[in-house]
């Protein structure tokens, strides 16, 4: 019985060291490779990370990751501002206010954008069979239910409501995570749920259907989440930051001509179930910050007053 | 009224020492994580005596009021009912002593299912952890009843509500009070708890949104405010026990001094 639950215990270690081992640990890099950590949210959107790793794009250039995962963008700022973790995965408006707050942030890298199509997102604002409510504007006076507050969720639902011709401020939040959204929709204890793959499937599944597909709403092509470090690194260690920039843009590169490895990476760090990965809509991951978007967002923020004055754009990309 | 001066003065000397102390050491401080206790005290007015004590620090202390309310009586209820029957205190003891080492933070989650994620969740959340040490500490106050008094209402022939009421709850209440003190800090941490699932508004709830917008002095501000709100629920509490077991303190007091 105890050797069962060792094996139990190893088999997922195992695995992750597999994982990365694809060009071998044991080959030792020219000098000595930098070893860093990197913050992670264990969703779909962090997919080419784990690819990149896999491909030896990062090994290649003498970086030996070490991935963390957290529960938000939120908790991993602190993590890297503290030089616990030399980078981390956030959402493009946690950035933002960060950034404008002054915490000492800059992008380092593109993450993941939005399809860009209008009702074939990756995310979507959804509501049950039966409810009364059409469109986005329909939400006024209505609890629409975000994992976090204060992130590119609500910022993009508030869009949303704006474009479909409602008014924004009416409309009630609740913090919750993204697991919990499909129930509390299903038995009415949210109106609204915002909910990203594969929880969007699980909305399907439940006969739920999207209104508006925000991420599409708040920019085209908009940049959802990017990779960033702490400007003390970029002073201290701007070599590193560089490669570790160049290992992104080709992970990114690789991941979006790559869908089908895509989905079988997913599957090694998430519980997704097999035949929901071939049903999920994947975002896409150009290489490059796309700047416009950005500046589109933070203009929102600023409306919406996540931001208290306007941000510098310029300053927190690259 | 000296004496109590000079009580007010113990009472505040470490308490102002710290303060001080944290003022002028973080008085520098560029950590954006532990800003200066300036730039918190400065935030604070405009944090806190704003719309937020109506829409965060009103709901708070509302839910806590009900929830410790709600406690506070059915705890004493089922304490008198359990602690004056022996059998029913064999029967419900293991049960109860069960039930109590369940830390109520883990419940949210199944409350969230029972009872959704508005105002009833949170109050049960409050619920579920100031029950157990007035339930407890009644049932232990109604057990330690002085088998003398109790005869002697018996014999005078003390019976239904006169003696419930001039025996066994006068006897167990400082037991009772005990319990209540105890429950009223638990309510306090279990009010912020259930404000941080699922919450549109509270002092939890404030807190975690400062944290999360970064807006760090704001979060620091509100930590305050917190501990601030416990002194003076406690405090409060002091001054209703003092009514309350007055007669209590007298006669413990009385035989020892003067």
């Amino acid at each position: 019985m105890r050797r069962h639950l060792a094996a139990f215990l190893l088999a997922p270690t195992l695995l992750a060291s597999a994982a990365c081992g694809a060009d071998g640990a044991d080959e030792p890099a020219p000098g000595q490779p930098d070893k860093v950590t990197v913050g992670v949210i264990p969703i779909l959107d962090v997919a080419p990370i784990y690819l990149g790793i896999e491909q030896g794009f990062f090994d290649e250039r003498d970086i030996e990751i070490t991935l963390e995962q957290a529960e938000g963008g939120a908790a991993i700022v602190p993590a890297v501002v503290s030089g616990q973790y030399q980078f981390g995965f956030s959402n493009m408006v946690s950035l933002l206010i960060a950034s404008s707050e002054g915490l000492p942030v800059k992008v380092v890298s593109n993450g993941n954008n939005s399809t860009g199509v209008d009702g074939e997102d990756f995310a979507a604002l959804m509501v049950k069979a039966d409810s009364p409510i059409r469109t986005a504007a329909d939400l006024e006076g209505k609890t629409v239910a975000a994992n976090t507050l204060q992130n590119i969720v609500d910022t993009s639902v508030r869009q949303s409501v704006r474009k479909a011709g409602g008014d924004p401020t009416k409309v009630r939040f609740t913090a919750l995570p993204f697991p919990d959204q499909p129930a509390a929709l299903a038995s009415g204890q949210v109106d609204a749920v915002f909910v990203v793959e594969p929880f969007q499937q699980a909305v399907l599944a439940e006969g739920g259907r999207a209104i508006a597909s925000s991420y599409v709403d708040a920019a085209p092509n908009l940049t959802v989440a990017a990779y960033f470090t702490s400007q003390q690194l970029l002073a201290d260690n701007p070599d590193l930051a560089t490669r570790f920039t160049e290992a992104m843009a080709e992970s990114l590169s690789y991941a979006d001509s790559h869908p089908d490895e895509v989905r079988t990476i997913i599957a090694s760090y998430t519980e997704i179930a097999p035949e929901v990965i071939e049903k999920l809509t994947l975002p896409t991951f150009p290489p490059e910050v796309n700047r416009e978007s950005v500046a589109t967002l933070a203009d929102l923020a600023l409306e919406d007053g996540l931001l208290s004055k306007a941000a510098d754009v310029d300053a927190l990309l690259p | 009224m000296s004496g109590i001066l000079a009580r007010v003065g113990y009472a505040l000397a470490l308490p102002v020492v710290l303060v001080a102390v944290w003022w002028f050491a973080s008085a520098g401080s560029t950590d954006f994580y532990f800003p200066p206790l300036s730039r918190i005290v400065a935030v604070f007015p405009d944090t806190w005596l704003s719309s937020r004590l109506a829409d965060d620090v009103l709901p708070s202390l509302t839910r806590l009021g009900i929830g410790y309310g709600v406690a506070l009586l059915a705890g004493v209820a089922l304490g008198l009912a359990i602690g004056s029957n022996r059998v029913v205190a064999a029967v419900t003891e293991p049960l109860l002593e069960f039930l109590r080492a369940i830390p109520p933070p883990v419940l949210v989650p199944i409350l969230i299912l029972v009872a959704g994620i508005g105002d009833t969740m949170k109050v049960l959340v409050i619920v579920s952890g100031c029950l157990w040490p007035v339930l407890l500490n009644t049932v232990d106050g109604v057990r330690a009843v002085d088998p003398v008094l109790a005869d002697t209402c018996r014999t005078y022939r003390v019976r239904g509500g006169r003696r419930w009421w001039h025996l066994v709850i006068r006897s167990a209440s400082p037991r009772i009070v005990t319990g209540a003190r105890q429950a009223l800090s638990v309510g306090i941490i279990l009010m912020v708890i259930s404000e941080m699932f699922a919450a549109s508004s509270g002092l939890g709830y404030a807190v975690i949104q400062f944290k999360d917008g970064f807006r760090i002095p704001q979060m620091w501000s509100g930590v305050i405010l917190l501990g601030l709100l416990g002194v003076l629920l406690s405090v409060l509490f002091r001054i209703v026990e003092h009514r309350v077991l007055g007669w209590y303190h007298g006669s413990r007091d009385g035989p020892r001094e003067r």
